[in-house]
């Protein structure tokens, strides 16, 4: 099951893994911890979260007046992220929040 | 120099740097996923080959610690953070301190159900150990202090535990001429302040570490150190009974909240960040350091051994949509329980003695 979230008012209504693929990057998570500390992207683009864990994960995303929660992120299931809105985002891991990472949007 | 541990033995001076906790963390935390795939390693090279807990071992591995040079301004932040942890002047009633909760001699905890306040009130969440807290943000069993710093103040103030006037703190440390002294020397050109006592708080609090047990000194090589019921514990722990998907690590902690099924109203986690399904009663995963001495267990004290607490993670949990997806019916049979008790006892080290005395400096002076 793949989980889609939106933030801002631009919303995406359905991106398929392929176009995800093409026009998006991939953050892991693995040994609790996203596999690069911050990420710069440009708006409109789409950031799958992927769980290598063996643990759940729920990743939270704040900043520019919104707030985007995955909901239970089990190992292996990706949660596809869009980033519409220019600005600076918080992304940590609720269940674990020492888990922590900043995504810019250009 | 000094050590501070969960002995209270003084030799070398050890503490945990706040910044660079995580990072270290991040490198030493297993997860799981990585330890699962370390049972198909070939561990043939191994000396230990034969035993399958030989796969586990490099992810409970002790860090080295920082150490701190004697006279150094951090140095007297401790010294002075030794002296505020254990001033029963820092209560209302002048009969509290950090220590009464957090005993060094009971594992820095205090042996009770639930915590006692300066009233003698019921609290009603167990005392957390400090073991290894400089490594654990972060605080509170609802994670509610990011750092050491900023939890100090919390049960100094808390009118149900030390119960001490805001506007009392300053005044009280300032009138006593060794405090004045120790505070000039650990923060120059700083005043005698909240922040300044949270500082030298935690700078005394990351000192405190747990002593080598004997699981520590089987991992660095030592084959007889632990039982062979301990040995079959361990390869449970990181299997069959899924412990380690939380316990991690040396600490055994992942600084995690998970709802692991007890009973009570407490929302824990969830009415600090709400919103979040699971963290709907949901508490910080402890850490397994010389668990054997810090009965009774969970957030609320309400379980008495550790026989009990595997029953609980057995079967004795309430199914609930916010219960950890980790947390499952596990069919264990006695003998592996009695192995897994056999580990856990292992993380502890066999001396309790607590930290020397240490007298602040009285009024006066």
């Amino acid at each position: 099951m793949r989980k889609m979230f939106f933030l801002g008012a631009c919303c995406v209504p359905f991106t398929t893994g392929l176009a995800l693929a093409a026009t998006g990057l991939t953050v892991d998570q693995r040994g609790l911890s996203f596999s690069v500390p911050a990420l710069t992207i440009q708006h409109g683009g789409i950031v799958t979260f992927t769980n290598s864990d063996i643990t759940s994960h729920n990743i939270v995303v704040t900043g520019e007046g919104v707030r985007l929660n995955s909901g239970l992120q089990t190992p292996g299931v990706p949660f596809h992220a869009p980033f519409s809105k220019a600005g600076t985002y918080q992304v940590s891991c609720a269940i674990h929040p020492r888990m922590k990472m900043t995504v810019t949007v250009k | 120099m000094r050590t501070l541990h969960d002995q209270g033995k003084s030799s070398t001076a050890t503490r945990r740097g706040n910044v660079t906790g995580s990072r270290l963390c991040r490198l030493l935390i297993p997860f799981l996923a990585a330890l699962l795939a370390a049972l198909s390693l070939d561990v043939a090279s191994s000396s230990m080959a034969s035993d399958p807990a030989a796969s586990f071992l490099d992810y409970y591995r002790r860090p080295p610690v920082d150490t701190v040079m004697p006279g150094s301004v951090e140095a007297r932040r401790i010294a002075l953070g030794q002296m505020l942890f254990f001033e029963r002047r820092l209560s209302h009633s002048q009969q509290m301190s950090c220590a009464s909760c957090h005993n060094p001699a009971l594992a820095w905890q205090d042996g009770r159900r639930t915590g006692l306040g300066d009233r003698g009130n019921r609290l009603s969440r167990r005392t957390p150990t400090l073991l290894n807290i400089g490594w654990s943000e972060p605080l509170f069993w609802d994670g509610r202090a990011d750092t050491l710093e900023l939890q100090a103040p919390g049960p100094l103030l808390n009118p149900d535990e030390m119960g001490l006037r805001a506007d009392r703190l300053v005044p009280t440390v300032s009138r006593n001429a060794a405090y004045r002294r120790a505070f000039g020397e650990a923060f120059p050109g700083k005043p005698i302040a909240l922040e300044t006592v949270a500082a030298a708080l935690a700078a005394y609090q990351r000192t405190i570490v747990s002593a080598p047990s004997p699981f520590d000194r089987w991992v660095e090589g030592d084959p007889g150190a632990i039982s062979a019921a301990a040995r079959r514990g361990f390869v449970l722990f990181n299997t069959t009974a899924k412990c380690a998907a939380c316990h991690m690590g040396w600490r055994f902690t992942d600084d995690g909240f998970h709802d692991i099924g007890l009973p009570g109203a407490d929302r824990g986690r969830a009415a600090i960040v709400p919103g979040i399904a699971p963290l709907e009663k949901a508490f910080k995963t402890p850490t397994l350091r010389s668990i054997a001495y810090r009965a009774p267990y969970m957030h609320d004290g309400s379980i008495a051994t550790l026989e009990q607490v595997l029953d609980h993670y057995d079967h004795g949990f309430i199914a609930r949509p916010s219960l950890s997806d980790q947390i499952g019916p596990l069919h264990l049979s006695a003998r592996d329980k009695h192995d897994l008790i056999a580990f856990m006892k292992s993380l502890s080290s066999p001396s309790r003695s607590g930290a020397p005395a240490v007298l602040s400096p009285s009024k006066g002076q």
